[in-house]
């Protein structure tokens, strides 16, 4: 297996993480979500590292990583869609407006486009009912959708 | 601690405080199903099968989980509960496949069991179940069955708080979470093996036993590991005379309840090739005529045996005492051990011994059970490597740092893994444990009164005063402490140091202390309290205590000391040793000096070798005679923790016993001692060996019990020095690793994924210095010889030192060492 | 309506240190630092505020819990905001983060806290960089670090984001989650309040609880403790959502009826459509059907109708669908959410799902309903946390209201499969 490296930034930011807690391990999650933020997933590579860094075992990491939904081992792509599919979502046409994205995209949900620019995937509630429908992408949400809104959300996506 | 009286169905129990419900209730026979909970890995609460009812309390709660407390109403029937237990035993049947007829846990599954006493009568799940994989290899040696894993989670919880390297895990989340490695990676770290014995179903299972038998139709015997010193309680499961498999037998005062997978899988010697099952004589050129029949084809072995103990007699008769020697087995039963110095006092010799360090018997303070370290505020260990030498150790270790609040010092010439469990690491130069013993005896005598200078002491040893100061310190204030050392490691006459050091702790009056002894062969302890040494008879009674000896061994009993085991090897190659009688043990490979020890047993006229397995020694011999080895042996050890444990016949096999077969020599010397049990060995041995007064076999049981202490004559240290400067070459240092390729181990082991292949490792300012670097391929040149080897550059020891761990017998590494024990200078080139 | 924490909740830039003090923010620190520890542990209990996470376990109580004389103690601040139909802390926290802050300090300052961690679940990331922004000025500001206005008192305050597992809302997973660790469930006891954080005494509050703390100290606990019912003190925000005109967060004293919240505040059912029924707390508390839509919304009348109040998620379900779509949806999320420790709940969850889905397929038989019922009664009270118990209330209380909503999925039973 290959050797993991951090940035010189990446160290850095680290060091700011591991600041924060009086016991190392706190920083699992943080170290994860800094390694996925970059590499749009978490490699085994990158397990073993995190794992050193916190002085765990990396069976330890990939437990803990693969406990949280958050977090990939495959690629996903430049965008990623969550379409929530909650109650309140549900009850406001979620089902019909995940179709069309669906449909959209030209993928069937929880695939990547052949561009690798898209990533739709089903997602439980998300804490914006009063918006349902809603979706999120990447860091950003979108409430109130419709079949328009979203084409245009999606378009202006590059 | 405080007791609390509850009561359970009706019955009052009482119990400490902290204990369990589900462990108070097996005190009044009630029985609280369970699957997730072990005693030993503490509670989870995951599996929900052991809900009961609890007065006052609305909700059913989990006896696992809830400690006792006083007057608390816990009822374990009534329709509430029995509802509440088939609906568990639905739930976890639900994804389980019902195919116990071919499941290995078939007979001895606590699914199985509890879902014939508690479960519903049938399942209502009419869809599919999961498809979760079948039998996979997990590691080498377990098979993991995805599928009939009802996710309890022991065996994770057990990697995360019993072997603590979280190699096992749970992935995943849910209903898809499973059982799992790091990357699909092996499972496969020293302890590995135990997860079998606790996993409640036939998820995880022996692969070395898979479909060998029905667990049915198994003979077990309750015995003793004998891989190491520790001793630990297993099951040995036979059937029809045929080796099936190993489980652990829960002993708290020796092994918590886990064995290490050598216990486990190291076991091959029992139907090894190479195992010795009739008397041969050697056909060896060069030896020298001696008094010796020839002996015809199919000899019974108790005859040869008494032909050669004759020409002992004659060859002892005719050269005197000093001419003959016996070297015997730290492997083997104290009645062997016993027996055997018997017969070569009996012969009017001294000369015995069964190692080629410097130790004397007993200690001169208490001797610690191996479970008295939980109960010490702090562990101090001298040149020990319990992950290395006596695995079960190392979990006992663990264990009180992480529970119990213990606190560990080590104190070495190289780093080992339990260093990351340390309060306080203290490491000296390789070969300067002299020294650092010394300065740390120093210290605390400051505490009565006497000079504390240690300062004199460091210079050699690479320890910082600052560093000495807080190791003293830490000793001081420790209130308890439990003091572990492995007198094979230690070089010179550390061994008497490290003694006297125990006796200036043990006259400090703020400290309750004791000592383990941590050599790592299977019986060390037991050797040396069965007088299998040159200047102690049996109970640490020293030779030249005269009377004494007279009084228990009689006028003729001989009172001048003798040749050591490297003695009488050297005498040997001079010619002054003409015949030499080994008990199973493997000079050749074991001791000092490879080549010097074979040219030294060729010299000699008679080399008898009584041993279980064909060995580079064997080959030298003139006569071999086979012996029983654990699995067909029985008789009692005495572990490092001084337990004396009873180890049992498992596999009856065609050779005499070994304790029997000495008996019949004895018998021809004229004793008339009535040997026809081994129990009756024992009974001696609780006659004339001090420490031993009490031991009966009904006293040993299964579970064994503490000796006494033996006595401990103090012998005064000399005055050398440790580690001289030996210009630019390097001192070496050889470490044990029990899991290595050896005559237990051979090539077609199980456990072979542990082997390591021969490496070394240096310091990084003398791999500097050396212009060597990681992962280069070296060789190392010492004693006229050169074995190579692959660096690891690591600060394991301090520069001017290099450590080489035993990987092999092949490996040849003691040839490296002199044969008259004094310090090794290697040197080291690039190859 | 006396309003508490969305008095000026629209106020441009309230996020902004600027605006925050511009109304009076942080003002109640002061008046705190010339107070006991103590005092203000007392204030919260006379204000008969009740943790707004869910539970509604007395504030106050929870903090005198805390174990005496060990040190150090953490507060963590649950925005972990993932009970479906809840959105109420997001807007506070996007709105009006330094009133978290100010009612971190508060807590921190009553229960001699020196460490807090705001632990978010992980999609909040955006609002995990307003947090942070927020705390830097109160850092600059003084609010936070050494000695806090010459008070003596030091406190330092971090953002901690999870990544996406509901039960991590749990107060112990969270723990869990935050040292590191598998968002599982810790076994009670210890609690929290005796061991939590790092084995450490800990004090854990929802946003919202936490966010109410300034009004208690700047106005006194008597004004708090005069608002609402009786038993329920105080205001509460509410998530109104579903087949509603007007979904929102809305800020109403404990106690007015539920059908105000609906009909008035949220602007009725949609498409002028019947109301069917309505889950007044979350996904995981149960539902009653629109008869009970004059209940008062507070933990005591709620709890009387056979509910609970839970997090303040008021889920409106109109006649157009069939409750049983709606159940199976809410399954499903259990199933998916369940973290799989227990026995119970990991099985339980997927079995409830396959009866459910296959019954939605037309597929099912009349048993099925009682073997619902029984493998919630199986479910309930038994598992190691209450995610179990979640997942049994929409489905025991769905079958108790709206038999026939199942039933109807009985009738066109295909030939061919098994009765
Ligand atoms: C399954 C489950 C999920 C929970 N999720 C949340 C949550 O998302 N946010 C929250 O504040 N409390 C949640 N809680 C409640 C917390 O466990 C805890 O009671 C609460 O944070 C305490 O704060 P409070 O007293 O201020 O309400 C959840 C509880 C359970 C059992
Ligand atoms: S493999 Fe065995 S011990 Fe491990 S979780 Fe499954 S059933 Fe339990
Ligand atoms: S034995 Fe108690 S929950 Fe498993």
């Amino acid at each position: 297996m290959a050797k993991y490296k951090f940035t010189k930034n990446q160290e850095k930011e680290i060091s700011g993480i591991l600041e924060k807690y009086p016991v190392k391990t706190s920083a699992l999650l943080p170290l994860l979500t800094l390694v996925q933020r970059s590499d749009q997933l978490v490699s085994p590579e990158a397990m073993v590292a995190i794992g050193e860094k916190l002085d765990v075992s990396p069976a330890y990491v990939q437990s803990v990583m693969s406990f949280y939904t958050m977090y990939h081992t495959q690629k996903v792509g430049k965008y990623m869609i969550l379409f929530c599919i909650n109650i309140s979502c549900q009850l406001n046409g979620c089902d019909k407006l995940l179709e069309h994205t669906a449909r959209k995209l030209n993928i069937k949900v929880g695939e990547t486009t052949s561009d690798e620019k898209f990533t739709l995937h089903r997602e439980e509630c998300l804490a914006a009912c009063t918006e349902a429908p809603m979706m999120r992408v990447n860091d950003t949400y979108y409430g109130n959708l419709t079949e328009q809104r979203i084409d245009q959300i999606i378009d202006s996506l590059d | 601690m405080s007791d609390v009286t509850l009561t359970i169905n009706g019955k009052s129990v009482t119990v400490p405080k902290g204990t369990k419900v589900v462990d108070a209730a097996k005190q009044v026979d009630v029985d609280i199903p369970v699957f997730c909970y072990h005693e030993k890995i503490g509670p989870l609460g995951c599996c929900r099968m052991c809900l009961v009812e609890v007065e006052k309390m609305p909700k059913l709660m989990t006896a696992c989980t809830m400690d006792v407390a006083s007057d608390m109403v816990v009822n374990t029937l009534g329709d509430k509960v029995e509802k509440a237990q088939k609906g568990v035993l639905e739930f976890t049947l639900l994804n389980h496949p019902l195919d116990c007829p071919v499941c290995d846990k078939g007979g001895e599954c606590p699914l199985q069991d509890n879902t014939f006493k508690y479960g519903p009568p049938d399942t209502r799940m009419e869809f599919h179940r999961a498809n979760n994989v079948k039998a996979t290899p997990l590691s080498p040696v377990i098979t993991i069955d995805r599928e009939r894993c009802i996710a309890c989670q022991r065996c994770t919880a057990y990697s995360e708080r019993i072997e603590q390297d979280c190699g096992l895990v749970m992935l995943n989340r849910g209903f898809h979470n499973e059982v799992n490695t790091f990357n699909n990676e092996p499972y496969d770290n020293r302890f590995s093996g135990n997860v079998i014995d606790i996993c409640p179903v036939g998820a995880l299972t022996n692969t070395d036993f898979r479909f060998k038998a029905r667990t049915w139709d198994l003979t077990n015997q309750d015995t003793l590991c004998a891989n190491c010193g520790c001793n630990c309680n297993i099951t040995f499961g036979t059937r029809l005379n045929e080796f099936m498999r190993i489980e652990a037998r829960p002993n708290d005062a020796v092994d918590d309840g886990w064995i290490c997978d050598k216990g486990r899988w190291g076991h091959d010697f029992v139907k090894n090739k190479n195992r010795i099952t009739a008397v041969r004589e050697n056909n060896i050129k060069d030896t020298k005529p001696t008094s010796l029949p020839n002996f015809p084809i199919d000899t019974p072995t108790a005859q040869a045996a008494e032909k050669v103990v004759e020409a002992f007699k004659k060859i002892a008769d005719e050269y005197g005492p000093e001419s003959i020697g016996f070297l015997g087995s730290p492997y083997a039963t104290n009645e062997e051990s016993y027996l055997y110095q018997k017969l070569f006092r009996l012969l009017g010799t001294n000369n015995i011994d069964h190692k080629s360090y410097l130790d004397t018997p007993g200690l001169p303070i208490d001797h610690y059970d191996i479970e008295q370290i939980e109960s010490s505020n702090v562990v101090l260990l001298i040149a020990s490597d319990p992950t290395e030498e006596l695995p079960i150790l190392d979990l006992r270790i663990k264990k009180a740092v992480s529970r119990c609040g213990t606190k560990l010092i080590c104190l070495n010439d190289q780093g080992t893994a339990l260093d990351k469990y340390a309060d306080l690491k203290v490491k000296y130069k390789v070969g300067s444990e002299a020294d650092a013993v010394d300065a740390l005896a120093k210290g605390l005598a400051g505490e009565l009164g006497e000079s504390t200078d240690f300062s004199s002491n460091l210079s050699q040893t690479g320890i910082s005063n600052d560093e000495m100061k807080s190791l003293v310190e830490a000793v001081r204030s420790s209130m308890k402490i439990c003091v572990v050392y492995n007198p094979a490691a230690l070089s010179g006459d550390t061994a008497l140091r490290v003694k006297r050091l125990l006796s200036i702790i043990t006259k400090i009056p703020t400290i309750e202390c004791g000592a383990i002894p941590a050599a790592p062969a299977t019986n060390a302890v037991g050797a040396m309290d069965m007088g299998l040494v040159s200047d102690f008879y049996p109970g640490g009674v020293s030779v030249s205590d005269g009377e004494k000896v007279k009084e228990l061994w009689g006028e003729t009993a001989p009172t001048k000391a003798g040749l050591t085991a490297l003695e009488m090897i050297a005498k040997a190659k001079s010619g002054e040793l003409k015949a030499l009688w080994v008990h199973r043990s493997n000079p050749v490979v074991d001791f000092p000096g490879r080549a010097q020890v074979v040219e030294a047993l060729k010299n000699l006229d008679l080399l008898v070798v009584h041993d279980m397995l064909e060995t580079e020694t064997t080959q030298l011999a003139k006569i071999v005679l086979p012996s029983n080895g654990p699995g067909f042996d029985e008789g009692t050890t005495t572990n490092i923790g001084g337990r004396v444990q009873a180890r049992k016949k498992a596999l009856d096999s065609n050779s005499i016993d070994d304790w029997k077969l000495i008996s019949v020599m004895l018998k021809r010397l004229g004793d008339e001692t009535d040997y026809s049990r081994v129990a009756k060995v024992l009974d001696e041995i609780s006659k004339k060996v001090p420490g031993y007064q009490e031991i009966n076999s009904r006293l040993v049981g299964k579970l064994g019990c503490n000796r006494g202490q033996v006595s401990n004559e103090e012998v005064s240290p000399g005055n050398g020095k440790g580690a001289q400067s030996s210009d630019g070459k390097l001192r070496l240092r050889l470490a044990k690793y029990l899991f290595a390729h050896d005559k237990i181990l051979d090539a077609s082991s199980t456990l072979a994924h542990h082997f390591k292949s021969s490496s070394a490792f240096l310091n990084e300012a003398d791999a500097k210095n050396l212009g060597i670097a990681n992962g280069d391929i070296i060789c190392l040149s010492g004693n006229g010889i050169e074995i190579d080897a692959e660096l690891t550059v690591d600060n394991r020891c301090m520069a001017g030192g290099v450590v080489m761990p035993k990987v092999s017998d092949e490996q040849g590494i003691n040839g490296l060492l002199k044969l008259d024990g004094s310090p090794t200078w290697v040197d080291i080139k690039k190859v | 309506m006396t309003q508490i924490l969305f008095k000026d909740i629209n106020k441009k830039n309230l996020h902004t240190m600027k605006v925050y003090e511009g109304i009076g923010g942080y003002q109640s620190l002061k008046k705190a630092f010339s107070q006991k520890p103590e005092e203000i542990v007392e204030a919260v209990k006379a204000s008969g505020l009740r943790g707004r996470g869910g539970a509604g376990f007395p504030t106050g109580l929870k903090w005198s819990f805390l174990a005496k004389d060990v040190f150090p103690r953490y507060l963590c601040c649950n925005a972990d905001e993932s009970e479906p139909g809840t959105c109420k802390d997001r807007e506070l926290l996007l709105k009006n983060p330094h009133l978290l802050i100010e009612g971190m300090i508060l807590c921190s300052y009553a229960c001699r806290i020196e460490t807090g961690y705001i632990y978010l679940r992980g999609e909040f990331h955006d609002l995990s960089l307003i947090m942070d922004k927020a705390l830097d000025e109160a850092r600059a500001k003084g609010y936070l670090g050494k000695n806090i206005l010459g008070s003596g008192f030091n406190l330092e305050i971090h953002t901690h984001l999870g990544a996406g597992a509901y039960i991590c809302g749990e107060e112990s997973a969270l723990l869990n989650s935050l040292e590191g660790g598998r968002g599982e469930p810790r076994m009670k006891p210890p609690f929290p309040a005796v061991e939590g954080l790092y084995s450490k005494p800990t004090v854990i509050n929802n946003v919202e609880t936490l966010c109410v703390v300034p009004y208690i100290v700047n106005e006194g606990a008597d004004k708090h403790a005069a608002l609402g019912t009786e038993k329920s003190k105080g205001t509460k925000l509410v998530s109104v959502s579903g087949h509603v005109k007007k979904p929102g967060n809305y800020e109403i004293e404990l106690g007015t009826p539920t059908s105000e919240l609906i009909f008035n505040m949220a602007g009725g059912i949609q498409n002028d459509n019947k109301l069917k029924a309505f889950i007044p707390g979350g996904s995981s508390v149960p539902m009653l059907p629109a008869d009970k839509v004059d209940t008062p919304y507070d933990y005591e009348s709620l709890a009387e109708a056979g509910t609970m109040l839970g997090s303040g998620a008021l889920i409106v379900i109109d006649d157009s669908i069939n409750i049983v779509e709606a159940t199976l949806r809410l399954i499903s999320f259990y199933m998916h959410e369940s973290c799989g420790k227990c026995t119970p709940c990991r099985e339980g969850t997927r079995w409830l799902h396959q009866i459910v889905e296959r019954i939605m397929q037309n597929k099912g038989q009349l048993e099925y309903i009682t073997k619902l019922e029984d493998i919630c009664d199986n479910m309930a009270f038994k598992a190691f946390c209450p995610l179990a118990d979640a997942c049994v209330a929409p489905v025991v209380s769905s079958i108790k209201y709206f038999r026939s909503d199942y039933e109807e999925y009985f009738k066109n039973v295909p030939a061919g499969v098994a009765r």
